[in-house]
């Protein structure tokens, strides 16, 4: 079994030529296809006919969900009593793991097993409609050791922040980023929020986002001597899948901008990962995978890809997959099932190898249960 | 772009990709499965191929008022191509004139439905075919009558066993009806002519309501895609506050979060499918323009894709137009009803 990573590029390669010829090979195929039946028909004689065969109860094709799901690697838990934790970074040169502790409107470091906190005093708000969940900060990422970038998640569209912090010893106050941005509504567009997940290259922070529903943005912090200087909508998702809700977003080890699209929260199985060229937004690849919810992507240090299914539909589902080649389904991809996890949201590798998973845990009591869950390098992923 | 340069294209996943972007077909026979302008390819069926003769047969028992109790109502009775494939009325009258609390959703489309019924408890139009034939109150002819009550029709058994190989079963009995409503299909509209390059397709007033469509009005929000559908299901509090409210997909899912939630309709032909909502509680689009703009309904579950919209009355109109024309096609899936077996 190959992994997804070196198919993916072909695939790529394949579908740029694609991209660009397939109306005139169709075109011609069909004519092709026309003509050979025309001649067909000139030819035709009465028909033989053939007794039918009885049928087998009918289905609607759909990707196969966790097709060679083969569960063994197992996580432990290293933080628990999190609310809601939503987000998970890796500090450069320390290693440190910092986890958005949403429902308790903090963030935290894992120090010698225990959460210590960095940031505190984040605005807060109610999510969802059943269970209803206490969120504050999101998504993180880390532009350097010192630079950390929080998507908020506490404030009304339109007003809400990504916020950019200058990490200091001691534990500070939310209000004290050097620096922050807003997508404000106007009369015509609606305003950005819940800044689920981020995601960093050398020019630019790109955040998934939850307001207008009629375009899905991923918008752009642009990134300057490591200075971050504007904010913008930048990629309507929704407008190129036709699907809702971009979560998920990382950059392939090729510097590809794959976004995980959850999909309909209430319909199973919708959830596509998309692969777009960050620069000319062109979208490069769309693939249909089967998966509920996707909430994260990731690449581990060997390449691998990964995502995670939060599986609202079905909390037995959930948990974390992995991306693979399959030649013989049409999207050309499965997913294996690494391990279930119960609603998981964020992950992050290290530079070890190791893996980072926060998961918002029983529904019922969904604003204590949070846990980060370390999956070691020994699992080799 | 060097990356993509580097690697040579690979036979494999040429077809992959190809299959993406041009989707597949489902009929052995090319003329059927065949989609007009705007819509997608027919979702692939395993173990249900499309054929002419299959498609006949189950037209035929689409129109057959024999599979009801008291032989007064057939499928077209509720879903008649005439009305808009649904019947309307708020709800139907079903055996005895019995009436249930939510209204007939329209078959146009349906093959790209992901769920069947409003609170989605089918997962395919097989599924979904033989609901309402046993439903008590719709059709009230359990499945078994059915069976045995089309088995006795010779032309039925001759063509059963013509285009299955076996006699009338309640699994071929629902591929053959499934099979024909694959069929109802509604796409070149004014709208998918304007997408595709006729600028003259579409009223200035309708150009005006397709962008507040995709934007202001966030209808796209839920109405997306090439058949104005996300296939979800969403909370828009239409009745909800009554004593002992349609709890809707709740019901099926027991999930909290979807109480009140019902199945996103298309929008394609819906100048035709009049009255509105999943109880058809609003009888014209103008109604159904002022409910979302008003912002619906607010409950403990409405959805989060609805809220004012601070809409003018011009604004309202240019929607509806955008509805009433943009969305109607000129080859509306018009069907007679067939002469049936005796």
């Amino acid at each position: 079994m190959r992994t997804m990573r070196f198919p993916f590029l072909h695939c790529l390669a394949s579908l740029a030529i694609a991209c660009t010829t397939i109306p005139a090979i169709a075109q011609q195929e069909g004519k092709k296809e026309e003509a050979q039946q025309e001649k067909k028909e000139e030819k035709k004689e009465e028909p033989k006919k053939e007794e039918p065969k009885p049928e087998e109860p009918a289905e609607v094709e759909k990707p196969e969900l966790g097709a060679d799901a083969e569960e063994g690697t197992k996580g432990m838990v290293v933080l628990e009593g999190l609310s809601n934790p939503c987000g998970v970074a890796i500090q450069p040169e320390t290693n440190t793991v910092f986890v958005a502790d949403s429902g308790n409107h903090k963030i935290v470091k894992l120090v010698d097993g225990k959460a210590q906190d960095v940031i505190t005093d984040f605005p807060k708000d109610v999510y969802g409609k059943g269970p209803k969940v206490n969120i504050g900060p999101l998504g993180m990422v880390f532009l350097d050791k010192d630079t950390l970038v929080v998507g908020g998640g506490g404030q009304p569209d339109g007003e809400e922040l990504l916020r950019v912090y200058k990490i200091e010893d001691k534990a500070i106050k939310a209000d004290k980023m050097a620096a922050s941005f807003s997508l404000a509504a106007t009369d015509e567009i609606k305003g950005e929020g819940n800044f689920y997940a981020l995601a960093a290259s050398s020019t630019g922070v790109y955040v998934t986002c939850n307001g207008d529903d009629t375009k899905g943005w991923v918008s752009r912090a642009t990134v300057k001597d490591g200075k971050v200087e504007g904010y913008e909508r930048y990629l309507a998702t929704k407008e190129a899948t036709e699907v809702d809700a971009p979560v998920g977003i990382a950059f392939s080890p090729e510097g590809y901008l794959v976004v995980g699209q959850m999909g309909e929260i209430n319909v199973p199985g919708d959830s596509l990962l998309t692969f777009y060229d960050a620069e000319t937004k062109e979208m490069l690849l769309n693939l249909e995978t089967g998966l509920h919810d996707i909430a994260a992507v990731g690449y581990s240090p060997r390449g691998q890809m990964y995502v995670l299914d939060y599986a609202w539909a079905d909390a037995s589902q959930g948990g974390l997959y992995q991306i693979l080649e399959d030649n013989s389904s049409d999207s050309g991809m499965k997913t294996k099932k690494i391990m279930s996890l119960d609603k998981p949201t964020a992950m992050v590798f290290n530079g070890d190898g190791d893996l980072y998973i926060t998961v918002i845990g029983e529904a019922a009591d969904a604003n204590s249960k949070g846990q980060l869950i370390k999956v070691t390098k020994e699992a080799g992923l | 772009m060097f990356l993509l340069k580097m690697v040579p294209p690979q036979t494999l996943s040429w077809i992959a990709c190809l299959s993406i972007l041009a989707g597949t077909t489902l009929a052995a026979d090319p003329k059927i499965g065949k989609v007009p302008l705007g819509l997608k390819p027919l979702p692939k069926v395993k173990n249900n191929a499309m054929t002419a003769e299959k498609i006949e047969l189950g037209k035929q028992l689409y129109f057959d008022k024999r599979l009801s109790a008291d032989n007064s109502i057939s499928c077209a009775s509720c879903h008649d191509p005439n009305k808009g494939w649904s019947n309307g009325e708020a709800n139907a009258a079903g055996f005895q004139g019995q009436r249930g609390g939510r209204s007939s959703p329209t078959v146009i489309n349906s093959v790209y439905q992901r769920f069947q019924f409003w609170d989605g408890r089918a997962g395919s139009l097989e599924e979904q075919a033989l609901g309402p034939i046993a439903n008590p109150i719709e059709m009230n002819l359990p499945v078994e009558e059915a069976v045995k009550r089309i088995a006795a029709i010779e032309g039925y058994q001759k063509h059963f066993e013509s285009v299955f190989g076996e006699q009338v079963n309640a699994e071929n009995l629902a591929k053959a009806i499934a099979a024909f409503e694959r069929t109802v299909l509604s796409g070149n509209a004014p709208y998918d002519r304007f997408k595709a390059g006729d600028k003259s397709a579409l009223s200035e007033q309708a150009q005006v309501g397709m962008k507040l469509f995709f934007g202001k009005a966030n209808c796209s929000g839920c109405h997306v895609g090439s058949n104005f559908t996300d296939n979800g299901f969403h909370n828009l509090g239409v009745n909800f506050k009554q004593d002992e409210p349609d709890v809707g997909r709740e019901a099926i899912s027991k999930l909290e979060g979807d109480r009140g939630s019902f199945k996103t309709p298309t929008l394609r032909e819906i100048a035709k499918t009049a009255p509105y909502m999943h109880d058809g509680s609003l009888k014209t689009l103008e109604d159904v323009v002022e409910y979302y703009a008003k912002g619906a309904t607010p409950n403990d579950y409405l959805d989060e894709e609805i809220f004012p919209l601070n809409l003018s009355q011009e604004q309202k109109a240019a929607l509806v137009t955008f509805l009433k024309e943009g969305l109607a096609s000129d080859d509306y899936p018009t069907v007679e009803p067939p002469k049936l077996p005796e």
